[in-house]
């Protein structure tokens, strides 16, 4: 009779426990047993498509890795990759989508600043964990409970650039040419805190509208300034229009540019003007990729593509190094998942090794963003890649 | 009971022709009610943007396809609706019910400014001046520090006392009972003296002038109610999505909104409605269809994607070549058939 009733007994608490575990998976929005949802929101029709494919790629060989290993306290991550457009208002459709349509747990990965910020309240409603990309000082200052930016802003690298110029010269003159929108400002706001802060000043700050190809006014603006460093807070055409008007020049000045043109595409759009290029970035060269990072590559089949130039590595890595940051978060929040679980997970992310390809990610409570270091790195044209000449390191500026 | 010959004017120009439409009318209502229990999260968001989308593109009807003006910057003055909303109920704490009104006064203020110009300019000229207009509101709300530049700024719930609006359904009764008022409001816009004015400039504007109807007062008008409603849109799609960032509000919002108008049908009000559905409900059909075919037909799925805006503008050269009076000219077809019916004409 007694073991009747203890059998009873276990078998009541089994049920109840499933039947509790049944009720909780289904309260949380893309999360069951056996599953996450996750989303990468890239671009593959807007502006910035060129973007998309391997960004895309770098999230789905990493998601294929961690399931391989069994996936996160025993549940298959299900990735959903969409198109967001770039622009605010696809991003906020595609977010919609992946929210209210497909029920996703969190956003692993948005492409573009305005388009993060214009998703922000709806993330907020729907208790989604945002990490978004393009981050500006913004997205951790003052910061959001659901945003966490695993990545230096161009604040963050404005300064280091800036500190940078002034470790080889405490004397430079340096000038300043960025796009006129959140990205080129925020990189000149960390430029501007940077000089201050090393007691000099920026000597010119010539902006452009989006979509200017033709620098030459700006260069004219430099020259006139006499400066001998140019800060260039630009994308891949409008470096191009810079060394090219150098040249043209005939002006031997030092250009620093940032992590939007560390990318091997230079050396085509270049040539031999892309020789002495110099740009800040998170991500080391693809030459300096650790080999445990390569062979993972080798076994899903995508060496060779990252490998081959002009294939933009750093993009690769980008989604690849925020999905390993979310993942962490997941193995930190254990296994009863939930939106406020998972934010205290990954407030606990601690130095977190990515494979060696950008600085190591730590999250606290009160700061959501993964690091403020990033490494300096020069083009060799002959060679066609970049070579790092100043090792990974923290801005000595403050950053929050 | 189907169409009684009509022996007065205030017959023909009634808001309701016939039972027929009232009992329509009251079968739509009745849908608008119940719908929101039946449909998703998501495709009550869909149609949420339908609804705002709904009352800007009557507002630009009535100025381009009522008066014959071209605008390039209806997207300006969504976006100057959007953010004096914004402001006002951020900064100023005012109350929604305040801010709304105001909205509407601010962009239709402005509009009247624009539509200075367009007493000495016309077709292309105008659609330039109106396009450097749009322009110069992306520069400053881009440069302004109160507007917080291209990252955008926070835009509080709608509240009314201690009651706020929160979910998608709420918005969708919300913003479909404006969508309504705002088809009520301009059809009977356009059946008063204002909007006979309005077809009169746009039929010859010379001709209209000749009898006594005022170029300068009409015009202008027709520029300050068009954006009057563009400023009420701004102002809901600022609650409704509660962040705006300027680029939201580019050239391509205003090519959006003439889209609207042309699909639909110029110079009608039924068009404006079935052109912002249409034209807002392209992007989330693709979604859809590429969401159904991505298992099987992954290579195809990628395809749609890559060709998306080709998808879009194919749609509206097939709708220009094939159906040039829009869906307007489908509707009044189909209504055509059946009144005649048995009969070919």
């Amino acid at each position: 009779m007694q073991k009747r009733s203890i059998i009873v007994c276990l078998l009541l608490a089994v049920s109840i426990c499933l039947w509790a575990g049944a009720t909780w998976a289904a309260d949380v929005r893309g999360v069951t047993e056996n599953e996450i949802k996750l989303a990468c929101l890239v671009d593959f029709s807007g502006p910035g498509k060129y973007a998309g494919p391997p960004l895309a790629l770098g999230a789905e060989t990493y998601i294929k890795y961690v399931n391989d290993r069994g996936g996160v306290h025993g549940r298959k991550i299900n990735l959903i990759v969409e198109d967001n457009g770039i622009l605010p208002n696809t991003t906020l459709a595609a977010a919609k989508k992946v929210i209210l349509k497909d029920e996703i747990f969190a956003i692993g990965f948005n492409l573009g600043s305005s388009g993060s910020s214009a998703i922000i309240p709806l993330c907020e409603e729907n208790k989604v964990v945002m990490m978004p990309h393009g981050a500006n000082k913004r997205f951790y200052n003052p910061g959001n409970k659901w945003v966490f930016v695993p990545y230096a802003t161009q604040f963050n690298m404005g300064s280091r650039a800036v500190e940078f110029i002034l470790e080889q010269n405490p004397n430079a003159r340096i000038g300043m040419i960025y796009q006129d929108d959140d990205y080129g400002q925020d990189g000149l706001e960390g430029a501007r805190a940077a000089a201050k802060f090393m007691k000099t000043k920026l000597v010119q700050e010539a902006p452009y509208k989006i979509g200017t190809i033709d620098m030459s006014p700006q260069m004219r603006m430099m020259k006139e300034a006499n400066v001998d460093w140019i800060l260039a807070w630009t994308y891949l055409p409008q470096t191009g229009g810079i060394m090219k008007e150098k040249a043209k020049m005939n002006w031997d000045v030092n250009v620093v540019g940032t992590n939007t043109t560390a990318y091997r595409q230079i050396f085509p759009i270049l040539g031999e003007l892309a020789d002495g290029y110099m740009a800040v970035t998170p991500y080391v060269p693809w030459e300096d990729t650790p080999q445990r990072t390569r062979d993972i590559l080798q076994k899903y089949g995508v060496l060779d593509k990252v490998a081959t130039s002009p294939f933009p590595a750093p993009l690769f890595f980008g989604c690849w190094t925020y999905f390993a940051a979310m993942v962490e978060g997941l193995q930190q929040a254990g296994p009863n998942l939930t939106p406020e679980s998972f934010i205290k997970g990954l407030e606990k992310v601690q130095n977190l090794d990515v494979g060696g390809i950008c600085p190591n990610i730590t999250f606290t409570p009160e700061r959501h963003v993964g690091y403020f270091s990033s490494l300096v790195v020069k083009a060799d044209a002959k060679n066609q890649k970049y070579d790092i000449i100043s090792a990974i390191k923290d801005p000595k500026t403050p950053q929050d | 009971m189907g169409s009684p010959f009509k022996v007065s004017y205030k017959a023909d120009i009634a808001l309701f022709q016939n039972l027929w439409v009232k009992f329509w009318l009251a079968v739509l209502i009745l849908l608008m009610v119940i719908l929101p229990f039946f449909l998703s999260r998501y495709q009550l968001s869909i149609l949420n943007e339908m609804g705002i989308a709904v009352i800007g593109a009557l507002g630009l009807n009535l100025l381009i396809g009522y008066t014959g003006q071209i605008s390039l910057g209806h997207g300006a003055f969504v976006a100057i609706g959007a953010y004096t909303s914004g402001l006002l109920t951020g900064k100023l704490g005012a109350h929604f019910i305040i801010s709304l009104p105001l909205s509407g006064l601010m962009a239709a203020v402005l509009g009247l400014i624009v539509g200075i110009p367009s007493l000495r300019l016309k077709g292309l000229y105008l659609a330039l001046g109106t396009l450097a207009f749009g322009f110069v509101i992306e520069y400053v709300l881009f440069h302004w520090d109160l507007t917080q530049g291209d990252l955008g700024m926070a835009v509080k719930r709608i509240s009314l006392g201690d009651f706020q609006i929160k979910t998608q359904r709420q918005y969708f009764y919300l913003i479909s009972t404006f969508a309504f008022l705002a088809v009520l409001v301009t059809k009977n816009i356009v059946r008063s003296k204002i909007g006979r004015s309005f077809i009169a400039i746009r039929d010859r504007d010379i001709a209209a002038e000749a009898m006594g109807i005022s170029l300068a007062k009409y015009k202008i008008m027709a520029f300050g109610l068009s954006a009057f409603y563009a400023g009420i849109a701004g102002c809901l799609t600022a609650h409704y999505n509660r962040w705006i960032v300027p680029g939201s509000f580019d050239i391509s919002l205003s090519i959006a909104y003439i889209a609207m108008i042309i699909m639909g049908g110029l110079g009608t009000v039924l068009g404006s409605v079935l052109g912002a559905i249409l034209i807002t409900g392209i992007p989330h059909g693709i979604v859809y269809i590429v969401d159904l075919i991505k298992a099987s037909y992954p290579a195809l799925s990628g395809f749609i994607i890559d060709f998306k805006l080709g998808i879009f503008g194919l749609v509206i050269v097939g709708t220009l070549l094939f159906e040039p009076a829009g869906l307007f000219g489908i509707y009044r077809r189909i209504k055509v058939y059946w009144k005649t019916w048995p009969f070919k004409y």
